[in-house]
């Protein structure tokens, strides 16, 4: 296990026009499960290339316990990787699979042994041992894949490429929740690479936001989801993301731009509020109390609010909005938080 | 491993290329000057040899006679391999695992073994010595290839896509030729290099089935001996004329060969 | 494949495919099975023989001799040539300029009419006019394939591995292609070695070109005819004689209708015996985890 530092990478593809990664630095901790958040085309598989040493920086260091491996090739990194579908010497057995990288690195035989019935009861595989790689399905070889990189009792650093793609959505939870435990069990190092915002969250103990501009924000998910730093991290987190009004209409001079959640919100008659407008649509989300709750888009003069909620407005009715929590802006960078207590 | 297979690369390519330069080297002398002596590089370059093709009727003759039996081999295959391939790719029916498989087994006939009952089958019903008679004769192989090509390539097509063009409202006719069709161009294309490669490559057939008027030219070929001896001049430029409609068949249809040969589907 | 739908109406998409291949290959073939049972002194006069033909052709030392020398022809082909395109194939880059070039270049070989081929070699290789001979005899070699059956031999095998490694060579070519970068960059980092990575990464994957690759060239190989018959004629002597070109001889040559039939029947239905048992050896071991 290692602690990952990057400072002040940068990254051209030869030929590209601008640079895929600029700057970029980012720390994750010994044992930490992190979770690198983008959307496409954000550099994601660029910064997952440089770490696991298929690509080298043109600037800039990347540390693994504080020594520079920049230029090291991966193996020698003692890095390992999961990719989005299942990477596997299908012609083995699983056994033989986890043994491989084992044998190369010259674990002991004994050790290894160990090791291998250790990660496979970890991860309850233990059955598929003797089987050949290329009969299992494909959740199973994925959950062969994972083993396969947690086996080794060197390994620096676990990668994982949104390994949950070509998992079907029902046993993706299944197989999320089997990652993590293992994650927590051995202390590995993880670094997880997704576009999905709930596989994020739910999957890391630190998120970091990458967009084509660098890393916008690192934090915990709560962090991220009550405190974002950039205007862009409430947007694209949540769903529907943080809306954002004018500061000025809640009387918040300092700032430019007022975001809240739509569950920090609630709807009152027109005049009790600074915001209004019109509900445009309804969705219901189930219910609480008795009561509908779900989602009112409401078109105010200064673009679609929504709000999460009591169901209590028909489409067409004037609302106000009242807001209970914020978080402020001054040219996109968030400059405070703060909460009324009117809710 | 990866720096050896490079230089096996490039050793191979000389040894593809050194006999491939002898026979241009030969082409381009005359048979006094083959016979003299030997020069790695020609003394007197001539383009004499391929004159001598170029105005002799027998080499003419034999070029248009070598073509046209390859067209139309490549044409009948296409005709009737491109619905069976279709059905097959398709389709379930009665028999079709078998009639497939009893395909592809003719595939496996040694062409010696067909030499006398096509003579006779062919001078029976009056074709021997017509291009007709070599351009069937090769359908025996070229055939099961070009379903067995097609069926690959057509099976790796979405069926969704016959059923969209059913929701639209075309007819089979027009999804047939206006949209499958070309949506498989690169299969047609890989098919046709591979009836040509086979009917323009043959001899055994070729030969046997042809007398005085329909001889192909890789037969003349086989008999150019002057009163003088071999005629190695001629009979190296000919050679050199033979490649060339390999060359410009696998330049054509150069894109889509790789995917041909991942599918696996072919010779 | 499973969810086809079923319909006989398919039979009339086939039906041509059917017409053409039985008229080419069901009335000749029939006209083989009869003539190799009956004894043909002309087209009048002949009469039923039963099996002895297929006795004969059997205990006849030239088939036998013919059938060692294929076997021994076919098998070293394949040692040379699977191997061989194999390493070509790794050696051509996958993205470069130059790849199309290369592979329109080694294509060429297989579209070359075959007796072209074995005048190219024959031009190539006499101890008179060829770069080949002359360069070994001025080296000091005394090479003379028309004399030395030895010299017959090699020439042969390094002809056909020019004319056909290609195809093999080819083949892998599309088959390492389609294999997906991450499986190199898991074998990376599993510490492989480039060995490690051929045996577990790429033959695997090749198996199914391999196949193909294997038949393919045991079923030409043991259909050779034109090259050799243009390059040694069979000769010296009968020493490069394969089982074609002694069909040939017997058939057109010395009109031996009735033995040659019986050889045809007997020479095809080894090519199918042995490309099946090929196929099922394989598709056997697919089976067993």
């Amino acid at each position: 296990m290692a602690e990952i530092q990057l400072v002040d990478v940068s990254f051209s593809y030869p030929g590209a026009a601008g640079a895929t990664l600029e700057q970029l630095s980012l720390q994750v901790a010994d044992g930490q499960a992190h979770a690198l958040l983008g959307a496409s085309g954000a550099g994601k598989t660029t910064l997952l290339n440089l770490l696991s040493g298929l690509l080298s920086p043109d600037q800039g260091r990347i540390l693994f316990d504080g020594q520079d491996v920049s230029r090291l090739p991966g193996r020698e990194r003692h890095v390992a990787q999961v990719f989005q579908f299942p990477v596997l010497y299908e012609s083995m057995s699983v056994r033989a699979n986890l043994q491989f990288p084992l044998t190369n690195a010259r674990v002991d035989v004994d050790v290894a042994r160990q090791r291998i019935d250790h990660v496979s009861a970890e991860l309850g595989i233990e059955s598929l041992l003797e089987r050949r790689a290329g009969q299992l399905g494909l959740f199973e070889k994925q959950l062969v894949a994972v083993a396969k990189a947690l086996v080794r009792p060197d390994v620096a650093l676990v990668l994982l490429d949104e390994p949950l793609t070509a998992v079907e959505p029902k046993i993706k939870w299944q197989l999320r929740q089997v990652l993590r435990k293992a994650q927590a069990d051995l202390g590995v190092t993880m670094i997880y690479v997704t576009h999905d915002q709930t596989e994020a969250l739910t999957f890391a103990d630190q998120v970091s936001i990458l967009t084509a501009q660098g890393i916008l924000q690192s934090g915990t998910p709560q962090q991220i989801y009550e405190a974002p730093a950039h205007e862009f991290v409430g947007h694209f987190v949540g769903s529907p993301g943080m809306n954002f009004v004018p500061a000025a209409l809640f009387d918040q001079p300092q700032a430019e731009r007022l975001g809240f959640r739509p569950e920090w919100a609630a709807l009152v008659s027109p005049s009790a509020a600074a915001l209004q407008g019109a509900v445009s649509r309804v969705r219901a989300q189930g219910s609480q109390g008795g009561e509908h709750v779900g989602l009112t888009t409401i078109v105010t003069q200064h673009g679609e609010v929504h709000v999460h909620g009591p169901l209590r407005f028909a489409v067409g009715h004037e609302v106000g909005i009242q807001v209970g929590r914020y978080v402020l802006f001054r040219a996109q960078q968030q400059i405070g938080t703060g909460r009324w207590h009117a809710e | 491993m990866k720096h050896l297979s490079h230089w096996v690369l490039l050793a191979f390519c000389i040894y593809l290329l050194l006999p491939l330069y002898w026979l241009l080297n030969m082409a381009l002398r005359s048979n006094s000057s083959i016979a003299g002596g030997f020069e790695l590089v020609p003394a007197s370059p001539t383009w004499a040899n391929f004159g001598e093709i170029f105005t002799n009727p027998v080499w003419t003759q034999a070029f248009a006679n070598s073509l046209t039996y390859v067209g139309l081999n490549t044409i009948i295959s296409l005709v009737v391999a491109v619905p069976a391939a279709y059905v097959f790719s398709r389709y379930r029916f009665l028999g079709d695992r078998q009639l497939f498989f009893w395909l592809l087994t003719n595939r496996m006939a040694p062409p010696a073994v067909f030499l006398l009952p096509f003579f006779q089958l062919y001078s029976a019903i009056g074709l021997f010595d017509t291009p007709f008679a070599v351009a069937l004769a090769h359908c025996l192989f070229t055939v099961p290839l070009s379903v067995w090509i097609l069926e690959g390539f057509f099976s790796a097509v979405p069926r969704s896509l016959d059923e969209m063009a059913r929701l639209d409202g075309h007819g089979f006719g027009y999804f047939f030729f206006r949209i499958f069709l070309p949506v498989n161009r690169g299969a047609l294309g890989v098919t046709l290099f591979f009836c040509f490669m086979f009917s323009w490559v043959e001899l055994l057939l070729a030969r046997t089935l042809s007398g005085s008027d329909a001889k192909p030219v890789v037969v003349v070929m086989t008999r150019t001996v002057s009163a003088s001896g071999m005629d190695w001049g001629v009979l190296a430029a000919a050679g050199v004329l033979t490649i060339l409609p390999g060359v410009l068949v696998v330049w054509f249809v150069r894109k889509h060969l790789i995917k041909g040969f991942a599918l696996g589907r072919v010779t | 494949m499973l969810n086809k739908p079923y319909s006989n109406r398919a039979w009339l998409g086939v039906l041509p495919v059917v017409l053409v291949v039985a008229f080419s290959a069901v009335v000749p073939l029939i006209t083989v099975v009869n003539y190799s049972v009956q004894d043909i002194l002309d087209f009048n006069s002949r009469f039923f023989v039963g099996l002895e033909w297929y006795q004969q052709t059997l205990n006849d030392p030239r088939f036998i001799d013919a059938f060692l020398r294929q076997l021994g022809f076919s098998a070293s082909v394949l040692l040379l040539e699977i191997p061989l395109g194999i390493l070509v194939a790794k050696g051509i880059p996958r993205q470069s300029r130059m790849t199309p070039f290369l592979l329109v270049f080694l294509a060429v070989p297989l579209l070359i009419p075959w007796n072209v081929v074995g005048t190219i070699w024959q031009i190539f290789a006499r101890a008179d006019i060829g770069l080949l001979g002359v360069t070994l005899n001025a080296a000091g070699f005394a090479y003379n394939y028309t004399a030395e059956p030895l010299h017959a031999w090699l020439t042969l095998l390094a002809m056909d591995v020019w004319h056909w490694t290609s195809l093999v060579a080819l083949l892998s070519f599309a088959g390492l292609t389609s294999i997906p970068q991450p499986y190199y960059q898991a074998a990376e980092l599993d510490g492989a070695s480039r060995w490690q990575i051929f045996r577990h990464v790429e033959l695997p994957r090749l198996r199914g070109v391999l196949i193909i690759a294997v038949l393919l060239r045991l079923m030409d190989s043991f259909m050779i005819y034109t090259e050799p018959f243009v390059l040694t004629g069979g000769g010296p002597g009968n020493t490069t004689t394969f089982l074609s070109q002694h069909l040939a001889t017997m058939a057109v040559g010395q009109f031996d209708l009735g033995p040659a039939a019986a050889f045809s029947v007997i020479y095809f239905l080894f090519i199918l015996l042995f490309c099946w048992l090929f196929y099922t050896s394989v598709m056997v071991r697919d089976e067993t985890p």
